[in-house]
């Protein structure tokens, strides 16, 4: 396997990174997959504890979301994959990137971060630079090219 | 045959009879002997704020040596039987932790009457609050606890439960090295847990467990989609009604946790910013859910503490909240027209989708607890007349819905959010300990000076307070804290009796959880969910769009509470 991971949040600033990897997807003709990861971090703050129940919306959501983004690429002309999984986004990015050996995996800026934010850009770089260790992917910026 | 037969019979009946009256004979010969032969001293202890204190022992003493005693009880009342010789010099001592000691010597009379058998009565009096050590250390510690969980430094239930085992372990680990470090035993924190609350969140759990996994919150949601034909401006209201209603009879968090994902996929599908239907979902949630005594953990709380049953909130909330709701709609359809007006036409393979999900996945399980919630919204709304608490009714409604449905009893047991009872119980023991020393009578005391006997100031500063402080600090530890003191100003505001203060509460602590975004756990899950779906909900976001929400919603409903009591 091989192709191209694109890790979809939904939302404005997921858009520059998902017009990204479709571009990325025309100019090389490899099949791009579009990663949605469910997190219940944000629960932390609450006395919430069903879980199972909470997994199973945002899973829903979650199919949802890469529903639209998948209708986004058709209409490009660009056939993908959905996949959905849960846990840490960084981890599961990598897992991913791992187990199809990605050709490439984009990843995107914060809107309006880019320049503005050195460490934001710093830890992203850091996070592409771990992907190309451990995965061997090239990783590729929304707002600029290969690392 | 039938003669001899009777005869044991009639011997057994004699029998009893003449126990019967032997027993009654010995007691009643017992009982009149020891009102005569033992004298008993009765008094009554209350604190600054008029409220009666139980725990105070009692002891009579005669020359530093103890000679009965005795220990007050709930209603501030005690009894000092003395079964011995009164000797000429008795001297009675109150002690409790957390207060004054007080001594008082019996007169010569009280001393004659005690002799001759005669009941001595003492004449009411108030036990001063001892501010020491233990009350520094259980302010800090309840002050700590709301930090955390206002701050979102740890969990909740995990803040709830830091505090309590600090006081338990001051209490029982520094109190060998100084007596003053005590604040209460375990056994006088348990004391503090409100039971009824417990089991009442418990059975609403276990009931709603079964209705999450029906698919209605979806199905209704669809409807509305359908119904508005796209037009948003007729979406909007209608999904606030549906969160609204929802909220009412289950808890707030459970219906923003369902409604939410479903609610960003309309939005998505049409186009629009998610944050323009759930921005005024959650407060809509949180408005209407204040119209009955389910509808929010404040209520619930409310409700047990003051007596306030399923129709009391009914009647004299709704149409307030009904006004308060008016006001959220003009607002929120103000606030957001722009971002509802870009509305487009979902495409087909979305609709799709969106259909697929707004399915009834579990017809014979929702009909089911159709007619289970049926029956318990009638034991609600009829059984306070036969003095059945609202907790019993919900776990009976629940265990019926178990019996009937017979789904996986340990996924059943597993879906009741048992750390939010561990987080109830552990606020019960801090918001207790704070109460135990003299805290909350503190407030209580500085409130009831401002206020002095104005039914409309103590109206006034109990909703508006609990609106502010309940967007600044969650408003469950919030309303835990304040309802000693409301109970306060309700014996002592004249006109407050019928409960009005408590409505004020209700509303203001409530509605102003709409004024951030720590304010109510519902707002925090559906921000969680639409962060997840990449559209932020900013601390700041939520407040500039909620604070006017406040303004309004609680204005209205505060206007319902003047026309109704005032």
């Amino acid at each position: 396997m091989s192709g191209i991971i694109c890790a979809v949040r939904g939302g404005p600033a997921s858009q520059p990174t998902i017009e990204k990897a479709i571009d990325l997807a025309k100019e090389t003709n490899l099949l791009l997959r579009f990663l949605y990861v469910v997190n219940l971090d944000f629960l932390s703050h609450t006395q919430i504890s069903r879980t199972s129940m909470i997994l199973d919306e945002l899973n829903q959501m979650g199919e949802f979301i890469l529903l639209t983004t998948q209708e986004k690429a058709k209409r490009q002309g660009v056939n993908t994959e959905a996949v959905i999984r849960h846990g840490n986004v960084r981890e599961e990015i990598i897992e991913l990137a791992k187990e199809i050996e990605a050709d490439y995996v984009v990843l995107g800026l914060p809107v309006g971060e880019k320049e503005k934010n050195v460490f934001i850009m710093e830890r992203i770089k850091e996070f592409g630079n771990l992907i190309e260790e451990e995965s061997g992917a090239k990783i590729v910026l929304s707002g600029g090219d290969e690392l | 045959m039938f003669r001899n037969s009777k005869k044991p019979l009639l011997l057994i009946v004699f029998a009893i009879l003449a126990s019967l009256l032997f027993s009654f004979s010995t007691h009643h010969e017992y009982a009149h002997g020891q009102s005569v032969t033992n004298p008993i001293l009765f008094g009554e202890i209350i604190d600054a704020q008029n409220t009666p204190v139980a725990g105070v022992e009692v002891l009579a003493e005669t020359q530093g040596e103890k000679i009965s005693s005795a220990i007050s009880q709930p209603d501030g009342r005690y009894a000092v039987e003395f079964t011995e010789d009164i000797p000429d010099e008795v001297t009675i001592i109150y002690e409790r932790a957390h207060f004054q000691n007080i001594t008082i010597s019996l007169d010569p009379d009280q001393i004659n009457d005690l002799e001759n058998g005669i009941t001595v009565v003492i004449p009411k009096f108030t036990l001063e609050r001892k501010i020491g050590p233990a009350f520094w250390i259980a302010t800090v510690v309840f002050i700590v606890v709301l930090v955390l969980i206002a701050g979102g430094i740890t969990h909740n239930t995990l803040a709830a439960l830091v505090g309590a085992s600090t006081l338990f372990a001051i209490s029982y680990l520094g109190h060998p090295l100084n007596e003053n470090l005590y604040i209460f035993d375990f056994a006088g924190s348990i004391q503090y847990i409100d039971w009824n609350v417990i089991f009442l969140i418990m059975g609403m759990m276990m009931y709603i467990a079964i209705v999450e996994h029906t698919g209605i919150f979806q199905w209704m949601a669809f409807i509305a989609y359908k119904t508005s034909r796209g037009k948003m401006l007729i979406l909007l209201p209608i999904l606030m009604l549906i969160t609204g209603i929802a909220s009412a009879f289950l808890d707030n968090v459970t219906t923003m946790l369902l409604m939410t994902p479903i609610t960003v996929q309309i939005a998505l599908s049409v186009g629009i910013n998610p944050l323009a239907l759930l921005m005024p979902e959650v407060m809509a949630s949180n408005v209407i859910g204040v119209s009955t005594l389910v509808g929010t953990p404040t209520n619930i709380l409310i409700g047990s503490y003051a007596n306030i049953s399923f129709n009391g909130f009914l009647q004299n909330q709704t149409p307030g909240v009904l006004m308060a709701f008016s006001g959220l709609v003009i607002y929120s359809i103000f606030i957001y027209k722009k971002d509802l007006n870009e509305a487009h036409e979902a495409s087909e393979t979305l609709i799709n989708k969106l259909e697929e999900r707004g399915k009834i996945t579990q017809p014979d399980h929702l009909k089911k607890a159709g007619w289970i919630g049926a029956g318990m919204l009638i034991l609600f709304i009829f059984g306070e007349r036969i003095h059945l608490l609202p907790s019993v009714t919900a776990i009976i409604g629940a265990t019926a819905l178990l019996l009937w449905i017979r789904p996986n009893i340990e996924e059943m047991i597993e879906a009741v959010d048992w750390t939010t009872l561990v987080f109830f119980m552990s606020l019960f023991i801090v918001v207790g300990a704070v109460q135990e020393v003299g805290l909350i009578s503190v407030i209580a005391d500085w409130i009831g000076k401002l206020v002095g006997d104005s039914l409309l100031l103590a109206m006034l500063a109990i909703t508006w307070l609990s609106a502010i402080l309940s967007m600044v600090i969650a408003n469950i530890p919030f309303t835990a804290a304040i309802l000693p003191v409301v109970g306060f100003l309700s014996a002592n505001v004249p006109g407050a009796e019928g409960k009005v203060l408590f409505f004020c509460l209700s509303i203001g602590a409530a509605l102003g959880g709409n004024g951030s975004l720590i304010g109510a756990s519902a707002n925090m899950v559906t921000a969680g969910i639409a962060d997840a779906a990449g559209y932020k909900i900013s601390y700041t976001y939520f407040l500039k769009k909620g604070l006017p929400a406040v303004l309004i919603t609680v204005g209205l409903a505060f206007i319902w509470l003047l026309i109704r009591f005032y």
